[in-house]
């Protein structure tokens, strides 16, 4: 379930300065991770799926003692192959995944599979005992939401988590405080895009493996676009407003890869939430102009977050009182400002609460560096890295899970409802000659 | 029961700064419109007066005039005569058309640079508003030489905000106050229960820091100062504000503040002063009534200032509330405060 966000993760160093590296120390759960992470009480897991997306994770895993992978499984033997020799750590290695769920000594299990197989090992995962992490988006269909209600009820003390992880993502931890402080004033909109110029295919040596290979291209397995791409900004939108969808309409089409695939290239989703919010999204495969990224907009701000930036906006607007004010203006020469706003970086670092003199002036430091094109504010970890650490965490210091299972369940069924809206399109209102 | 007092302020981008409006009303919904209609017609104003939008009349103007009469719209028309009026009257201190020897600077680009002498004087060959000629029979302009070029950067944001005041009183508002970036501003009316309009004159060496407060009632103030745009090359400081007879910075200035009935008068007079210099401007306040002059100069060293106040005639009557000066000359009082 690899895509172009997330490789654009991937490719970053998820430790890229000292500085970085003090600041993950500084997160409470990380720093106890790091001094428990004996091998005694590290969480025994398993992997299910060690295709791309499930190598991406395994990466960032060999960097986490707080888990010990004893067994992997694939059912493609060169996926297989490369979990194995991702993971390094010699874990027993399995086609069946319910072998995998048999062995006793596993805690976990981490799955990332074709979209199609996510629920039916979410449920067997918790009915074998184990923790699951599943990749997002959390079902296919919309009866496996309460089947995997079902199950996760009836297994309280286990740990469901759903793979979305730019709940993990400081940047949007930040940017979503922004939103509940107000910062934004009242957020009405929020606008997302995935946009690349990509075939979104993988190569296949033998042509018996396409299917297996390029699964996100058949309906019978994926949930195409929507739930590859879009399933990470629904949920961005689910978290702005507090709530899931109430309903959408869309559009779309296989307009650019005619190339026997049969999901949508060119896809566009417009959600309505109770009490006015509306989500855009939007994701193409044949122009990438437009990047990744989602704007979240209020009547007071904007707040851009484009490819790990994110960049605040404010809104020019009158205030209004009542009374007269201690009236104080200044007068000097022409103070030039730009007819378009430049905007102000999100620093993707939290402050502590009381902040020190030294701590500010840190802040004021880095502001004025960044102004100057010297500084990068960056995430202090990958959100990827962050999720899974987070796992181990729920595991066995009883950490809330960062996107549990009712976030997994609306992400998922927006996913399911957006491609159903352009599957079975309303009634258009046509354009008709006028000549 | 009378009705409660509401204060709006709002702000917009235009003109490359920003414009600040408050205003007092009693309908929050009839405030918002009004100030709607202020920021559209700013809008409007600088669409048409930019030198930077190829498309502005004025940017017409420019490329066109030489070569031919072009009939200007009224109200930039009468902008363009008063401009020609104040760089009469002072002599040419005050001149629209001193936009290549800014260019010659490189105060347009933001990268500062030092011109020959022989540049500059090449430059100052296409400047001088002798060279426009306005026929008010036909409402037109012609330039009477190649490269000229009109820049309305000192002039422009304190008609912008003077237009701005037309509207708010022809909307019946009374009590008001429009910045433009803090160099132009116009205080309509007083703010309720208050003597005036506060207004605290930035420090020429802390922008956080008051030099003076005064208090202003129907009655607009403007500032040119040398410490927002300028250049450094080695020890010496070049500031953007150009003398148009010799095509050099103005120097020993650090800022002129004026008050006048109007902002578009203020706005021309507060460089025409700057570049004039206090003994020039005592000289030209004695001929032309309703105007208070204060520059600040510097002092000697530690960041001290002079400041010296002038009078005109019937100055008293423009409704400035003079600063409390605790030292008009050898400015102790930017340090202490």
């Amino acid at each position: 379930m690899r895509d172009k966000v997330n490789d654009d993760v991937t490719r970053r160093n998820f430790i890229k300065t000292a500085a970085s590296a003090a600041a993950i120390a500084a997160l409470p759960g990380v720093a106890a991770a790091a001094e428990n992470s004996g091998p005694s009480d590290a969480v025994r897991y398993g992997f299910i799926g060690t295709g791309t997306q499930g190598c991406t994770l395994l990466r960032f895993l060999t960097t986490i003692p707080a888990g010990r992978c004893l067994a992997t499984c694939d059912i493609y033997p060169p996926n297989l192959n490369k979990g194995v020799d991702t993971i390094g750590s010699k874990p027993d290695t399995y086609e069946d995944y319910r072998q995998l769920l048999d062995r006793k000594d596993i805690d976990a299990v981490l799955v990332a599979t074709p979209l199609y197989l996510h629920a039916r090992m979410t449920i067997e995962g918790l009915e074998a005992g184990k923790h699951v992490f599943i990749e997002k988006s959390m079902f296919f269909k919309e009866e496996e939401a309460a089947q995997i209600r079902k199950v996760a009820a009836a297994h309280p003390k286990q740990i469901l988590q759903v793979g979305l992880h730019r709940r993990s993502s400081v940047l949007y931890q930040v940017g979503m405080e922004m939103v509940r402080k107000g910062a934004l004033g009242k957020v009405l909109l929020v606008q997302s895009r995935v946009t690349t110029h990509s075939s979104w295919r993988r190569p296949v040596a033998d042509a018996k493996y396409e299917r297996l290979i390029n699964w996100r291209m058949y309906r019978e397995y994926s949930g195409g676009l929507m739930a590859e791409m879009g399933s990470h900004f629904i949920d961005i939108a689910n978290w702005v407003f507090e709530s899931e969808p109430v309903s959408v309409i869309g559009t779309g089409g296989l307009d650019y890869w005619k190339d026997g695939r049969e999901v949508h290239d060119n896809v566009h989703s417009i959600f309505d939430y109770k009490g006015g919010g509306r989500h855009h999204f939007h994701c193409m495969l044949f122009n990438g102009h437009h990047s990744n990224g989602v704007m979240i907009m209020g009547d007071q701000g904007t707040l851009d977050i484009t490819d790990d930036r994110g960049i605040y906006f404010r809104e020019p607007v009158a205030k209004i009182s009542s009374g007269p004010a201690k009236e104080n203006w200044w007068a000097g020469a022409t103070v030039s400002k730009a007819a378009s706003q430049k905007g102000v970086l999100i620093f993707p670092e939290k402050e502590a609460k009381d902040s020190g003199f030294v701590d500010r002036e840190l802040r004021y430091a880095k502001q004025w560096l960044a102004s100057m094109g010297i500084y990068q504010p960056e995430e202090p970890f990958d959100p990827y890295w962050g999720e899974l650490v987070n796992f181990f965490a729920s595991i066995r210091e009883g950490k809330p899970v960062v996107a549990p299972l009712e976030v997994g369940v609306a992400d998922a069924m927006a996913v399911i409802n957006a491609n159903r809206a352009i599957d079975e399109v309303q009634k258009p209102s046509r354009s008709k000659k006028t000549t | 029961m009378p009705a409660a007092v509401i204060r709006y302020e709002a702000s917009h981008l235009a003109m490359a700064t920003e414009f600040a409006l408050v205003a007092y009303g009693d309908d929050p919904q009839y405030l918002s419109a009004v100030g709607n209609e202020v920021f559209e017609e700013i809008d409007r104003l600088e669409a048409q007066l930019s030198k930077f939008n190829p498309k502005s009349e004025l940017s017409v103007i420019n490329r066109t005039a030489a070569s031919g009469s072009i009939c200007v719209e009224p109200k930039l028309f009468a902008l363009l005569l008063k401009a020609v009026n104040h760089s009469e009257s002072t002599g040419g201190s005050f001149d629209v058309t001193t936009g290549p020897l800014m260019k010659a600077w490189g105060f347009f680009r933001g990268k500062g640079r030092v011109p020959t002498n022989s540049e500059i004087a090449q430059v100052l060959r296409r400047v001088g508003y002798r060279h426009l000629r306005l026929n008010r029979a036909d409402r037109t302009i012609r330039f009477d030489v190649e490269g000229l070029e009109i820049d309305l950067g000192a002039i422009g944001k304190g008609y912008a905000v003077d237009r701005a005041v037309d509207i708010l009183r022809g909307y019946g508002i009374t009590r008001a106050l429009v910045s433009s970036g803090s160099s132009s501003l116009y205080a309509l009316g007083t703010p309720p229960g208050a003597r005036g309009w506060s207004i605290s004159l930035r420090n020429p060496y802390d922008s956080e820091r008051a030099a003076n407060v005064i208090c202003l009632r129907n009655c607009s103030l403007s500032t040119s100062g040398n410490y927002e745009k300028f250049f450094t090359v080695g020890a010496k400081t070049y500031a953007h504000i150009l003398n148009p007879a010799t095509g050099k910075p103005v120097e020993k200035m650090l800022a002129a503040i004026i008050l006048a009935p109007c902002a578009c008068d203020a706005d021309a007079l507060s460089t025409a002063l700057y570049v004039m210099g206090v003994e020039r401007s005592r000289e030209y306040l004695g001929t032309h009534p309703d105007l208070m002059a204060l520059f600040y100069l510097p002092g000697g060293k530690d960041q001290r200032f002079r400041r010296v106040l002038l009078h005109s005639a019937r100055a008293n009557a423009i409704g400035a509330f003079l600063p409390r000066t605790r030292d008009r000359t050898t400015g102790n009082r930017a340090r202490a405060s």
